[in-house]
């Protein structure tokens, strides 16, 4: 019996998580097909940076993924970097690290608190963005911006650390230790959050390969990549920590996984306090006033790992002061294309539970 | 004296008919603005308890610590625009939400409300048949439901429906049967051991009651609150509703005052629960002194259970729609009817 219904879930749907848009196909309460529609937010973020010169690019990288900020930045910079070959001084490394690592745990925040808003619970979704605001005051500290953050430059960041905000950052990992458990323990005591996501939204590894999904997504699926462990930039291969994987495949193993990186975030940002030398913050031999003047031949194309996967930036110069051609290779828009794989057959309410555990951001999908 | 009979002395010169009507409709008033008034400010505490549970501050703009912010929401939804979405079946559409709010009202007038010193019995029906009247009323509440979700013609709307009727009438029959159980309990006194009647009148009930129903069968207090949860669809059991999936489930489409309405039946449903269960389970206004104070026992039994309430309501997530279609029959069914053989036994043999 056909007898389907088709709902439009989004684009201004509360759990399409920004703007797109899922058609779906339902008997009864049963998913029998979703199609995405993209493109609600067009930004036109990458045509927009081969207008502009080298380092004016930053910002709209920093709105791709609003969530995540740094992380997109620092993809792009390291890009714009290995084309002009720039060096960039050891302090400013590490504070790039104590930045990113900062973001990735702020942007985390906001994907598991809206993961419980998603399965039904209002209150961690409030603790979560609780403990960003504290992250976001940091950023504040750090470069004046609070979301759009613009902190690190070419060459080094903007400002350096001073001493109030290493204790502050210091002050913040002490506490959040404790309160990440606590968040935890919000979802995972319930026994409905775990009938809500055990065995919902099942991607086989194989699939995840071919559709390119990375991040928190491919190691629920069991395959360890992470490209701060597999192709370091920064000083990721100075620190330890771990690449949790999880066999189960499914929304739950994404949870699992996505609150151990925390654990592991939390690991590289105390050994990064640690072994954070003095210097310069910023390359010596350039001067920030002639930024303008940079110039840019060849092809390349660097990775870094974002919250929800691995960002790619590439760019083309052509010799001039501004970039040919830049692209980038986004992961929520990879991962996003899996969803109708994912959730093909399953209930409604699984299906919402599964946009929310892939935790897409719209800036990136429609870039 | 019940001051029902006090206010029909008092007009006693209009004659026994009108007198009696007078005195109806005074002393509903004055027991329903009671309501109101004590539900208004469990909204305000409700809503400074979720925001301390949730690590925010919650109202304390308009008012001192507040306390106006209700008025204003009100004010604010009043004020909204009234959208109404193109298609829609008309009557039905604009009925809906007056049949839920209407039918919670109601309810609460059936309440056996107890005493309280100077003014007697606050109980505005003396009927003998008001346990009857009670769940009569509660079951037009989906009907409101039903007309509100279709009549909308939105897919939303329809889901929405479905499983609010789902919802409803998979936790109807295990409520109904844990309150057959108390009928059964209350039909004979304990003390005695005789037969007693009234037992299908809630103030009946509440009179032989002096051991709370709730120690005599605990299996039936867990049902019926559980039930009524699902009744009041509060989380975990705000499948109709189920904002992240549904939006806002058969209240998707309706805006300003028409969701108001929808929004009084559902706090007043929540707030109905908890005075049904005080009263079934908890001795209602039985307690120590209970001619002079009952209505205040009532309330407080009420209140705290609408706190536990608002406690479920930020705790806990919501279920998945066949999980909580199982529950319904799978497990509260079955333990309903053990419920129901254990009241038997009970009054057959332990009493």
């Amino acid at each position: 019996m056909s007898h389907w219904i088709e709902l439009n879930i989004g684009p201004v749907h509360p759990s399409t998580h920004g703007i797109y848009r899922f058609r779906v196909k339902l008997n009864e309460e049963t998913v029998e097909d979703v199609d995405i529609t993209i493109g609600y937010l067009h930004r036109n973020a990458e045509k927009i940076c081969e207008l502009n010169y080298f380092v004016n690019n930053t910002i709209y990288f920093d709105r791709m993924d609003y969530i995540d900020a740094m992380n997109m930045e620092l993809g792009y910079l390291r890009a714009v970097e290995a084309l002009t070959d720039m060096e960039v001084p050891e302090r400013a490394q590490w504070i790039r690290m104590i930045m990113a690592e900062l973001s990735r745990i702020a942007a985390r925040m906001v994907g598991i608190g809206a993961l419980g808003l998603d399965v039904g619970m209002l209150t961690p979704f409030f603790h979560t963005f609780h403990e960003r605001e504290k992250i976001q005051r940091i950023f504040v500290e750090a470069s004046g911006g609070r979301q759009e953050v613009n902190y690190m430059s070419i060459g080094g960041v903007y400002q350096d650390f001073n001493d109030k905000i290493i204790e502050e950052i210091r002050e913040f990992i002490s506490e959040f230790k404790g309160k990440l458990e606590e968040i935890v323990k919000m979802f995972t005591d319930s026994e409905i959050f775990w009938q809500r996501n055990v065995g919902t939204g099942i991607l086989e590894p194989d699939i995840a390969l071919d559709y390119g999904v990375t991040g928190p997504m491919l190691r629920a699926s069991g395959i360890p990549y992470d490209v701060r462990k597999d192709s370091p930039y920064l000083f990721y291969d100075k620190v330890n920590f771990d690449v949790p994987i999880a066999r189960t495949k499914d929304n739950m193993g994404r949870f699992l996984v996505k609150v151990e990186e925390l654990r592991q975030s939390i690991r590289i940002i105390e050994q990064c306090l640690a072994k954070l030398p003095d210097g310069p913050y910023f390359n010596p031999k350039t001067k920030k006033s002639a930024m303008l003047l940079l110039k840019g031949q060849g092809d390349v194309f660097t990775r870094v790992e974002s919250e929800s996967g691995e960002f790619g930036v590439f760019i083309r110069g052509d010799g001039g002061v501004k970039p040919y051609r830049v692209h980038a290779r986004s992961p929520s828009f990879k991962n996003l294309a899996v969803v109708p794989i994912m959730t093909r057959g399953s209930l409604i309410a699984d299906l919402i539970i599964t946009i929310a555990s892939v935790d897409a951001v719209a800036g990136e999908v429609d870039r | 004296m019940s001051i029902l009979l006090r206010i029909h002395q008092w007009f006693s010169f209009l004659g026994s008919f009108a007198s009696f009507g007078v005195a109806y409709f005074l002393q509903s008033i004055v027991v329903l603005v009671f309501v109101a008034l004590s539900f208004i400010a469990l909204i305000y505490i409700f809503r400074k308890y979720m925001a301390r549970i949730q690590r925010r501050i919650g109202p304390n703009r308009v008012g001192k610590f507040g306390l106006l912010q209700l008025i204003a929401d009100a004010l604010k939804l009043v004020g909204k625009e009234s959208i109404l979405p193109e298609g829609r079946d008309d009557m039905a559409y604009k009925i809906a939400p007056v049949i839920v709010m209407i039918a919670t009202i109601l309810a609460f007038v059936l309440l056996p409300f107890g005493d309280l010193a100077y003014f007697g019995s606050l109980a505005v029906t003396h009927s003998k048949v008001t346990l009857v009247l009670m769940f009569g009323i509660l079951s037009i509440i989906p009907i409101g439901e039903i007309l509100g979700g279709i009549s909308t013609k939105s897919n939303y709307a329809l889901l929405g429906t479905m499983r609010a009727v789902a919802k409803d009438i998979s936790f109807e029959i295990p409520m109904m049967i844990s309150v057959l159980a108390i009928v059964m309990v209350s039909s004979r006194s304990y003390v005695t051991g005789d037969a007693i009647t009234g037992g299908l009148s809630l103030s009946g009930i509440v009179a032989n009651e002096i051991i709370p129903y709730g120690i005599i069968e605990p299996l039936g207090l867990l049902i019926f609150f559980i039930s009524m949860v699902a009744r009041a669809s509060y989380s975990p059991f705000d499948l109709g509703e189920s904002d992240s999936e549904l939006i806002s489930g058969y209240t998707t489409e309706y805006s300003g005052m028409r969701f108001g309405f929808f929004y009084i039946g559902l706090f007043g449903m929540v707030y109905l629960s908890s005075f049904l269960i005080s009263v079934l389970y908890l001795g209602g206004a039985n307690g120590p002194y209970d001619n002079y104070v009952g209505f205040i026992y009532l309330f407080i039994k009420t209140d705290i259970l609408v706190l536990i309430s608002f406690l479920i309501w930020v705790a806990i997530p919501r279920i998945r729609i066949d999980k909580f279609v199982d529950l319904g029959w799978k497990y509260m069914l079955p333990l309903s009817m053990a419920n129901l053989v254990y009241a038997g036994l009970f009054v057959l043999y332990i009493r």
